[in-house]
């Protein structure tokens, strides 16, 4: 078995004694436990494990970490698992993805054979004739070679996830030396620390060092796992920094979820990420074979993988040099071991399937199987870019280097500079004091300033000023491209000729070179490719790479599944008190909005008749309800209703309408007086959140000084509208404390009192069915008990419970609009019919100075009531009315039902002016083609438009 | 096109395979002159096309196109490239309908592909409210000329597999309007389009280059500035530059450069946010929208999903966009398709939006002699951009409004005029 995996290493994190099986291709393989997806296929002998996107050629490992972009696999349903830090799990079905037919014969291969006439940007400069043809087919073809793994959409997690949130006072991004240090330091100087590691274990790049790393790795791990002040999260990544110090991180190993976000609000964030290695542009830098010296020694020394038998390398650094002892002592030849300070170089390497012959910068071919590249790094700067800085390249170094950073976040380790582990230790400790002090002295501040704050006991923290001794740069060479051209961006099958190519073209920034080539676009977002696009941008300008500047690294830091981030699934459904006696009789359920209601309970046309004949109670809860109390109520509903409302004495009730600041119908409702200072204002269903959202927004901002206090009690109360003739028979029954009686109880006016024996019910006469009715709102607690009774007190009454679509026909017949469908986005309040209702004259009116222009006009269209010619025909809501034969519109159908009273088709509909008078014909476009004739009414209402029914 | 262009065409890439010979600049660096008969500041889609137009249709070719920064390196560069034309009002329909109809042709007439993908709009309808407003959409729509239909679950389900039409769901889907001709095009395409076409007929562009001030005289404000004045040119970080007409064509910044003229908008600048994921196998044919769950969801070429919301509720000209945009976005797409939950969220980002009061753009001359708008582009600027390059172009030309933008004017704010699109421009994208 496992024909490339070394005796022991001493710092090797695999088990073993495991033994995982699992399949690639629908081969079997296995691993042991600490194994990645590649480390075991590598230690069974694969070589490649993807075709790259454009060319389909053939990729191996090249990093071998989670920013390998050749390691992308599918596992089982999950698309674009990166095989280079995925731990294996024992049953994981692994295939390459992206491939047809398969792996080793991939027909996408001729790609390689043109690839000289797909260069950058090839697509834009052809297929455009014929235009049918690219429609129908090149865009298809396109279409296929997309990247990336196949999603299943039969299967989901939605929903299995969690997220949690934290506040530390100091966040560590990277658990490697600086990082740890710098956690130890913040814990010892009293804060609270959260100490992030992307990979699952600490230790950064000690992990696969020699054995002083692995002493000092054993010990800075103890120290801070056994520190109480500290929070270990391993296999989690710090993904994002947002403003405040608003931390998002990933956290992939927890027990109950999948992942789990955890959002952080950090005094201080310490990014500690290390250094990332980069690849070395030059004729052959992609074939199986070629690896990075970071690659070579994590295979070597944390899984005991062989990489290869001969080696090529070119070291330009002394974790180079190091991956040379690294190789010998796994048993590998080294063919040729290039020094790149001292000039050496790698001209091309020649093999497909594996590196065969290596070209060297003397001229020499050598044979070999392994080339190994250690020119230099990149610093992963995301976090910092988030956090507003610019990194600024330094050429002696050969990377670029941190900036200018706010006070709460601070670098430190390889990002900042390099140095023995004993100094990046060090400099961690130095940045993990001040971030704690930064930290504990903001939340002494804080708490000090708050308004009630007693003051915080203890000492004061003292501001330390940053007194860190830097790190040192030391100098490396800029290693970027060979005398040949090669890959840069691997994942996108981007090469250094691609750029020269887009830069001479005009594209000569770093931005427009990115769009045009899409370099650095893919998974890595740059990790690996942006620091050579800018050298080849450079080179091909003659210009310094300080002034190539790089692309805006954007969060998230490291790809995050839709899944964690959409978490537990918090999509309420709201449910008034009285729903669950709807569905336990019969009433089939609407979803309107964030409330589920009862359509209806079987019936919806004999429920109509019923409150038209006798009497029906609905529950109207969502109703969206404002308790309003304050000396200045009047102000505010004269400021956001159209109307006037100076003068509504104490037990009345007025419908008001509101507009937008554009004049166009908003929403509409009934408000009572019930005390001197105490209001309750009704909204539309839909229009609740966003017209208490708006009221307080007009109170905070634009009229702090009026005392208005606004409380939303819309689930609190429960709404029951009674209604029909014989409701007041009804009520008389179970009404305590209130006279019924027309005269003393008219209609639009508003009383409290006990009903069924609940006391503080407020009753109001109101009439959107246009019958005699109540409307009772009930404390929520009490509602099932108020519902029985009146159902019980009522069986002789012939009561029945009514739903939302015979209130629908009820409306209708009565003529009552509905805003948001017989009005819409355009209907400013003239149109909806509301002629004497809105006062212009008033001093200050939402939407007021739109509403005296659309006064003076007379183009706007008009809502009337509109009854078909054909009474059996009921139009679709939405039909349009058009002019005769023509396509021209002049109005539709907004609202239209059979109606049971009448025996025949009623609608409401806007019409142009032209039409608006009663008697008018239009003519009505059916859906199906047909026009048929209506008639403009003189009433809204189509039933009792006298109102003696409502009034009784 | 093209009087003195280089011809792109099947044939040349078969000749530069061969040859290995090197690709001509698309456009030029130009070095600034001190006049120009117009210069258009912002270097997006709007201010290019406008360039384009007036060099093309009206033979206007000593023009300037001034950016701060790099070209489409603002909203068009930024945006989720989606097209159609079906929108309420004849207004905007007949409006967009021309874009769609200039996109339509756009590859041949720029000779660059910009890749037009007219793969299918659906807007959702998760309540029988929406499912009416699609109705009505539709019904307007055919009366019009436009193709654009409602159609069940079931249908919707063979336009876009993926999503989840089943009944139980929080937001169920009832139905969807289907609009065919819309779809994405390649933003980055369309503003390289018009620039290497304006440029081949002699435009300028210039990049780098910060408009400062707009130079004025004889108006009622400081400095000659306001109503009654007329435009001399702009004052950059390169020099100045006189011209006696200035075109603001600059978006997200479009009030404060406005204010340079002293001609204040009634515009407000908010972020809009978009995010994008690693790229899977293709499985989302059409554009996908949700106007209730504030999404909506696209599959490019390469494979990502496109994602954009609406605009952010807050007015700012930061671009640092938010955790909780993600967080949101996913929970929403992921009530649609829940079987994406293993996708991941490659990168996020944000662009400047410049939202009027009835999101209707406001377009023409203005009080100031010489100084013309082309902003308050909001999140629909990108499927407008042909047209209102056009009609811009023929308004700077004749001086006159041209007859489609006339709804758009700044006149309509003060005459109580609005334009209402809100309904079907809010999230439609
Ligand atoms: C995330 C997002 C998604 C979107 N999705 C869509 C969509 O799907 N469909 C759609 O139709 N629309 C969409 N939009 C809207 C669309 O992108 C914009 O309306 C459109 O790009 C505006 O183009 P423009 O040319 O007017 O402005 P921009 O492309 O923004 O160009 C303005 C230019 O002005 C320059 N500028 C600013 N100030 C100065 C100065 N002082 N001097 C010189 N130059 C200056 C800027 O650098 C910038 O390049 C979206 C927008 C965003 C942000």
């Amino acid at each position: 078995m496992n024909p490339n995996r070394l005796p022991v290493r001493p710092g090797e994190v695999i088990d073993r004694e495991t033994s995982l099986a699992f399949t690639w291709n629908g081969r079997p393989h296995t691993g042991h436990r600490g194994d990645t997806i590649a480390s075991a296929l590598a230690a069974d002998g694969v070589d490649v494990f993807a075709r790259s996107m454009k060319y389909k050629r053939r990729r191996g490992i090249m990093t071998a970490d989670h920013w390998d972009p050749n390691l992308f696999v599918q596992v089982g349903d999950e698309p674009n698992v990166r095989a280079g830090s995925r731990r294996l799990v024992a049953g994981m079905e692994v295939s390459a993805q992206n491939v047809w037919p398969n792996l080793r014969f991939d027909i996408g291969a001729a790609n390689q054979l043109v690839g000289r006439f797909l260069s950058s940007g090839f697509y834009y400069k052809t297929f455009m004739r014929p235009k049918w043809l690219w429609h129908h087919l090149y865009q298809k073809v396109l279409r296929k070679f997309a990247p990336g793994g196949r999603i299943h959409w039969e299967t989901s997690t939605h929903g299995a996830y969690d997220k949690r949130y934290a506040h530390p006072d100091v966040l560590v991004a990277g658990g490697g030396p600086a990082g740890m240090g710098a956690a130890i330091a913040a814990a010892e100087a009293g804060a609270s620390v959260m100490l992030v590691e992307h990979e699952p274990d600490l230790g950064g790049h000690l992990r696969w060092g020699d054995a002083d790393d692995l002493a000092v790795l054993a010990d800075l791990a103890a120290a801070v796992e056994s520190h109480p002040g500290i929070e270990v999260l391993v296999d989690s990544t710090v993904t994002g920094r947002y403003d405040h110090n608003w931390i998002a991180v990933m956290q992939r190993s927890h027990e109950i979820a999948p992942e789990r976000l955890i959002k952080a609000r950090a005094g201080s964030l310490v990014v500690a990420p290390g250094l990332i290695e980069r690849p070395y542009v030059f004729a052959g830098n992609d074939t199986p074979g070629v690896m990075l010296s970071g690659a070579v020694r994590r295979l070597i020394n944390l899984w005991a993988v062989r990489p290869g038998t001969r080696a090529v390398v070119l070291s330009a650094n002394p974790e180079g040099d190091a991956a040379i002892a690294d190789l010998e002592a796994a048993g590998v030849e080294i063919v040729a071991a290039l020094d790149a300070r001292a000039g050496e170089d790698i001209v091309e390497v020649e093999g497909r399937g594996r590196v065969g012959n290596v070209v060297l910068g003397d001229g020499r071919t050598v044979s070999a199987d392994l080339v190994v590249i250690g020119t230099g790094w990149t610093a992963p700067t995301s976090l910092l870019n988030m956090a507003g800085d610019r990194p600024v390249y330094d050429p002696t170094a050969a990377r670029y280097f941190p900036n200018q950073l706010p006070d709460d976040v601070l670098a430190t380790g390889g990002i900042t500079g390099n140095g023995t582990t004993a100094e990046l230790v060090e400099h961690g400790r130095a940045t993990g004091t001040l971030a704690a002090n930064r930290a504990l002295r903001n939340r002494h501040d804080r708490r000090s300033s708050t308004a009630r704050a007693r003051s915080p006991e203890g000492p004061i923290p003292e501001s330390l000023h940053d007194t860190r001794a830097s790190l040192a740069r030391t100098p490396h060479p800029e290693c970027y491209r060979s005398s040949s051209h090669g890959m840069v961006d691997f994942s996108e099958d981007v090469s250094s000729k691609d750029l020269v190519q887009a830069s001479r073209e005009g594209f000569d920034s770093i931005e427009l070179m990115k769009r045009y080539t899409t370099v650095t676009m893919g998974p890595s977002q740059g990790k690996l490719e942006t620091v050579n696009a800018a050298a080849v941008l450079a080179e091909t300008r003659s210009m310094d790479m300080v002034d190539i500047g790089t692309t805006v690294w954007r969060p998230p830091f490291a790809p995050i599944s839709l899944g964690a981030l959409a978490g537990r699934i918090f999509e309420p459904i709201r449910r008034s008190a009285l729903q669950d006696w709807h569905e336990d009789h019969g009433a089939s359920p609407l979803l309107a909005g964030q409330w589920v209601r009862p359509d209806h309970y079987g019936d919806p046309v004999a429920e109509a008749r019923n409150v038209r004949e006798n009497v029906g109670i609905i529950d109207v809860t969502p109703l969206g309800k404002l308790d309003l109390r304050g000396p200045d109520v009047t102000k505010l509903l004269e400021l956001v209703y159209v109307n006037r409302w100076q003068k509504l004495d104490v037990g009345r009730v007025r419908y008001g309408t509101m507009v937008a600041e554009d004049g166009v119908v908003s929403d509409d409702g009934v408000t009572g007086r019930l005390g001197e200072d105490h209001y309750l204002m009704t909204t539309t269903s839909s229009g609740a959140g966003a017209i208490w959202e708006m009221l307080e927004d007009y109170l905070q901002t634009y009229r702090p000084d009026w005392n208005v206090h606004v409380t939303a009690v819309t689930g609190g109360l429960t709404s029951i509208n009674v209604a029909g003739p014989r409701c007041r028979e009804l009520l008389l029954r179970l009404v305590e404390g209130v006279d019924l009686s027309p005269d003393a109880f008219p209609y639009f006016h508003v009383r409290r009192g006990t009903v069924a024996g609940v006391p503080d019910c407020i009753i109001w006469r109101i009439g959107f069915t246009g019958e005699l009715s109540y409307e009772v709102h009930v404390p929520s607690g009490h509602a099932l008990h108020v519902w029985e009774s009146l159902l019980a007190n009522g069986e002789d009454l012939g009561i029945m419970p009514f739903g939302v679509e015979s209130q629908r026909i009820l409306r209708l017949e009565k003529g009552h609009y509905i805003v948001g469908q017989d009005t819409d986005g355009l209907t400013k309040a003239p149109s909806a019919g509301l002629g004497g209702l809105v006062k212009l004259d008033k001093p200050d009116t939402l939407g007021l100075p739109e509403l005296r222009a659309a006064y003076a006009r007379t183009d706007l269209p008009i809502l009337v009531a509109i009854q078909t010619d054909d009474p059996e025909v009921v139009p679709m809501e939405a039909d349009q009315i058009v002019d005769g034969d023509s396509n021209r519109i002049l109005g539709r159908i907004t609202s239209s039902r059979m109606s049971p009273t009448l025996g025949r088709s009623v609608c409401l509909g806007q019409v142009d002016p032209s039409l608006a008078a009663a008697g008018s014909k239009v003519t009505i476009l059916l859906i199906d083609g047909r026009r048929i004739l209506g008639t403009v009414q003189e009433h809204h209402a189509h039933v009792d438009p006298e109102g003696v029914r409502q009034n009784a | 096109m093209a009087r003195h262009g280089y011809k792109y065409s099947a044939g040349k890439l078969i000749r530069h395979g061969l040859t290995r010979g090197d690709w001509p600049r698309m456009w030029r660096r130009p070095e600034a002159r001190s006049s120009y008969d117009v210069v258009i500041i912002g270097g997006g889609l709007h201010g290019l096309a406008t360039a384009y137009y007036l060099a093309h249709n009206h033979g206007m070719t000593n023009i300037a196109v001034v950016d701060k920064g790099y070209l489409g390196g603002g909203g068009s560069g930024r945006n989720t490239a989606i097209v159609r034309s079906n929108y309420l009002t004849p207004e905007g329909v007949a409006f967009y309908d021309r874009s769609l109809d200039l996109y339509n042709s756009m590859a041949q007439d720029l000779n660059l592909n910009v890749m037009f993908s007219r793969r299918g709009h659906l807007t959702l309808a998760h309540t029988d409210s929406a499912l009416r407003t699609m109705h009505w959409r539709a019904e307007v729509n055919k009366l019009q000329g436009i193709d654009s239909s409602v159609i069940d679950p079931q249908e919707v389900k063979k336009q876009a597999p993926s999503l989840d039409v089943s009944a139980d769901t929080r937001y169920p889907i009832l139905g969807a309007l289907f609009h065919p001709p819309g779809g994405i095009v390649r933003h980055d395409a369309v503003v390289w389009g018009y620039a290497r076409a304006a440029d081949h007929l002699g435009v300028h562009m210039l990049q780098e280059t910060e408009v400062l001030d707009i130079l004025c005289e004889g108006g009622e404000g400081p400095d000659g500035k306001g109503a009654g004045g007329r435009v001399t040119g702009v004052r950059t970080s390169r020099g100045d530059i006189s011209a006696p007409a200035v075109v603001n064509c600059t978006a997200g910044w479009a009030s404060l450069i406005s204010n340079m003229a002293g001609v204040p908008l009634p515009i407000t600048t908010h972020p809009l946010q978009a995010a994008v994921t690693e790229p899977c196998k293709v499985f989302l044919p059409t554009v996908v929208v949700s106007g209730s769950l504030h999404v909506y969801v696209s599959q490019t070429d390469r494979g990502e999903l496109v994602f954009g919301a609406s605009v952010d509720p807050v007015g700012t000209y930061r671009v640092n966009g938010t955790l909780e945009f993600t967080e949101e976005l996913a929970g929403h797409v992921l009530e649609l398709m829940p079987g994406i939950s293993k996708m991941r969220l490659l990168r996020q980002w944000s662009g400047l939006c410049d939202m009027t009061p009835d999101y209707s753009p406001v377009m023409g001359t203005t009080q100031v002699d010489g100084y013309f708008v082309d902003v308050g582009w909001g999140t629909y600027g990108f499927k407008a951009g042909p047209v209102a390059g056009e009609t811009m172009a023929e308004t700077i030309a004749t001086g006159r409004d041209a007859d489609l933008i006339a709804p758009f004017t700044i006149s309509r704010f003060t005459e109580g005029d609005l334009v209402g699109e809100k309904g079907a421009a809010a999230v439609g994208h």
